[in-house]
């Protein structure tokens, strides 16, 4: 199967001079669909640097990345960026970044509708999303009105939405009870599994090992270890 | 779920969610809306109903051109011309018919005492050209005793008179109300009297032989501009100007060269400015707020875009609802300056303006939001 992302030698340096930080160092992996990958590492070792490089929110400053083997181009603009992002690329956030003032399928239709859907079919497919994921009976709650796992998996819903080949979660679990951390993680496992999209989840979170099918372990900026679980919880 | 919601786009749900959900910031923003939209719309209804009053006299006689003494710059002021002139219109090529009209400046002694100044309209009985329009209480016909005069309804408690046949005196000569019209205004606030031509000429002293302005109408299919320039090259020292001109020349007077009209304008300007102060505060406050979901739109992949249509609707949503609620208080100024001698115009042309100012004065503040928008980091959703 060929990667949906590539990255070869990249590099991330914020500020300049004597203030310049390297986040990210001679990176070089690849994406594969249908997996699971999760990002792991301390604090401050590029692990949200990585994820906003494969989610066309941050330009290397150094490498190469390719998305379904097209090279993107170093200069690529903010509002090709944001294209790219929005045809390809479901993100879900530690925070759920949901919109307090829509329901949870109004917060799927935007999504819908930035794909331009029509509006009569966004109300219908955001309905089946969160049937999907267990949520039909809590569609027509606001944020407010829902659990923290439940905001999460709306949250995944939006992301899914569209149908997208790449899903990036950053600390997707940080926020939940044991329970409900774990169901969200197996949530995303399934994800991979069953609609072949590829999920890259970075956590700090051990209660997400185990569902991981592949780990990559980042240290000051450097990839440092990359396996493949013997078994997991699949 | 609302049938509204259900119809709304997505940035037309956000941007209404966005100012539903903040009622306390909802209502301030219409508020300030509603009050600009209110001082625009009186401002400039008073604009026009003073360019309207200014130029009322010759908007209401059906004369194609005016012949005025030279130097005239509106119809309420003007110096004299001699009747000679007439005959010497009337030999122009295309001249149909020549009116005399007079105006004056004179003195109004009150029936129980006290003294106005009144601006004295003296016309042809016999054809018309420069007769009091909106007559409510008498006739026309009755203006032919030597005394007789029409008055304004609007100007009655003014000049003392209360009913039909009640005396005065005009430059302390006998006159009597024959007459009342309603609503004919003046912006000189000297009060039109209407009288016949022969009998301004007693109540100013004018000679039997002078009047103040000729009213020209044409022979059918005459060329309009060639009888013009042929009446200015054989009178000589006059100014000989269609009606549309005159009109326009009088509002100019009396609007730009006394400085009223700029004076309502600057009014009018300071409503759009705060206005816009307060939609850009009161939008900016909302987008501030709402940074951390603009930041997620971003990172969704929403094109800047669509989060400038969020806040440029939730600008025309506040226009929306402001202009109703600023209309429908001008709409109650409107109706209550028609029992007064200032006159408050809406015709449906200004109505249009209004809604394109609130529009615009929206929009306007609502830039600062999108430039604070325009400068958001997507990466931020990750903080």
């Amino acid at each position: 199967m060929s990667a949906v992302i590539t990255l070869a030698e990249v590099g991330v340096t914020y500020g300049r001079g004597a203030a310049a930080l390297a986040a990210l160092q001679d990176v070089s992996l690849a994406i594969q669909p249908g997996e699971m990958t999760l990002l792991l590492g301390p604090s401050g070792s590029g692990k949200t640097s990585l994820l906003q490089v494969m989610g066309c929110l941050l330009r290397p400053s150094r490498g190469r990345v390719q998305l379904f083997g097209e090279t993107l181009a170093p200069d690529l603009g903010v509002e090709a960026m944001a294209a790219l992002r929005l045809a390809h690329i479901g993100f879900v956030f530690q925070h759920y970044n949901l919109f307090p003032t829509l329901k949870a399928w109004e917060n799927v239709a935007i999504a819908l509708d930035l794909k331009a859907l029509p509006r009569a079919e966004q109300r219908g497919q955001s309905l089946r999303l969160l049937e999907r994921l267990g949520l039909a009976d809590r569609a027509e709650h606001y944020p407010a009105e829902l659990s923290g796992g439940q905001k999460q998996r709306v949250a995944i819903a939006r992301a899914l939405a569209g149908g997208p080949r790449i899903l990036l979660a950053d600390e997707p679990t940080a926020a939940l009870d044991g329970k409900t951390g774990q169901g969200v993680a197996a949530t995303l496992h399934e994800l991979a599994h069953g609609a072949g999209v590829a999920v890259v989840v970075v956590s700090h979170d051990p209660r997400v090992e185990p569902f991981g099918d592949r780990v990559l372990h980042l240290e000051d900026g450097r990839l440092v270890d990359d396996r493949r679980p013997a078994r997991s919880s699949a | 779920m609302s049938r509204l919601d259900a119809d709304m786009s997505g940035t037309s749900l956000l941007a209404w969610r966005n100012l539903s959900h903040d009622r306390a910031r909802f209502v301030v923003t219409l508020v300030g809306v509603l009050f600009a939209v209110l001082l625009m719309g009186v401002e400039l209804g008073l604009l026009l109903g003073f360019a309207r009053t200014t130029s009322g006299l010759v908007d209401h006689t059906d004369a194609d051109l005016w012949i005025t003494p030279a130097g005239t710059t509106n119809v309420d002021i003007a110096g004299r011309l001699d009747e000679r002139r007439r005959f010497e219109a009337l030999a122009v090529p295309g001249v149909a018919q020549v009116d005399q009209l007079m105006m004056q400046f004179a003195f109004w002694r009150k029936p129980d005492g006290g003294t106005e100044s009144v601006s004295i309209v003296g016309f042809n009985l016999a054809t018309g050209q420069g007769r009091p329009w909106n007559l409510v209480q008498g006739a026309i016909e009755d203006l032919q005793q030597d005394d007789a005069v029409i008055v304004d309804r609007l100007y009655a408690a003014k000049l003392g008179v209360t009913a039909l046949g009640q005396t005065v005196e005009i430059n302390n000569r006998r006159a009597r109300v024959v007459g009342f019209t309603a609503g004919i205004r003046t912006f000189t606030q000297s009060p039109y009297v209407f009288t016949t031509h022969r009998n301004a000429q007693r109540f100013t002293f004018f000679r039997p032989d002078q009047t103040t302005y000729l009213l020209v109408r044409l022979r059918p299919n005459s060329d309009a501009a060639a009888v013009r320039d042929a009446l200015q090259a054989r009178l000589g020292r006059v100014d000989v100007r269609f009606a549309a001109d005159f009109a326009r020349a009088a509002q100019r007077y009396w609007l730009i060269t006394t400085g009223a009209g700029s004076a309502l304008l600057l009014a009018a300007l300071l409503g759009l400015v705060v206005g816009i102060v307060i939609v850009g505060q009161t939008l900016y406050a909302t987008t501030v707020d709402r940074l951390p979901e603009y930041a997620t739109l971003r990172a969704m992949g929403a094109p800047n875009r669509y989060l400038y249509r969020v806040i440029l609707k939730q600008a025309a949503i506040s226009a929306v609802f402001g202009f109703a609620g600023g209309m429908l208080l001008v709409g109650l100024v409107v109706l209550a300056s028609t029992g007064s001698t200032v006159a408050v115009a809406m015709p449906p042309g200004l109505i249009a303006v209004l809604a394109l100012l609130t529009l615009c004065m929206c929009a306007l503040g609502a830039l600062v939001s999108i430039r604070r928008v325009t400068r958001i980091d997507p990466t931020s959703v990750f903080q």
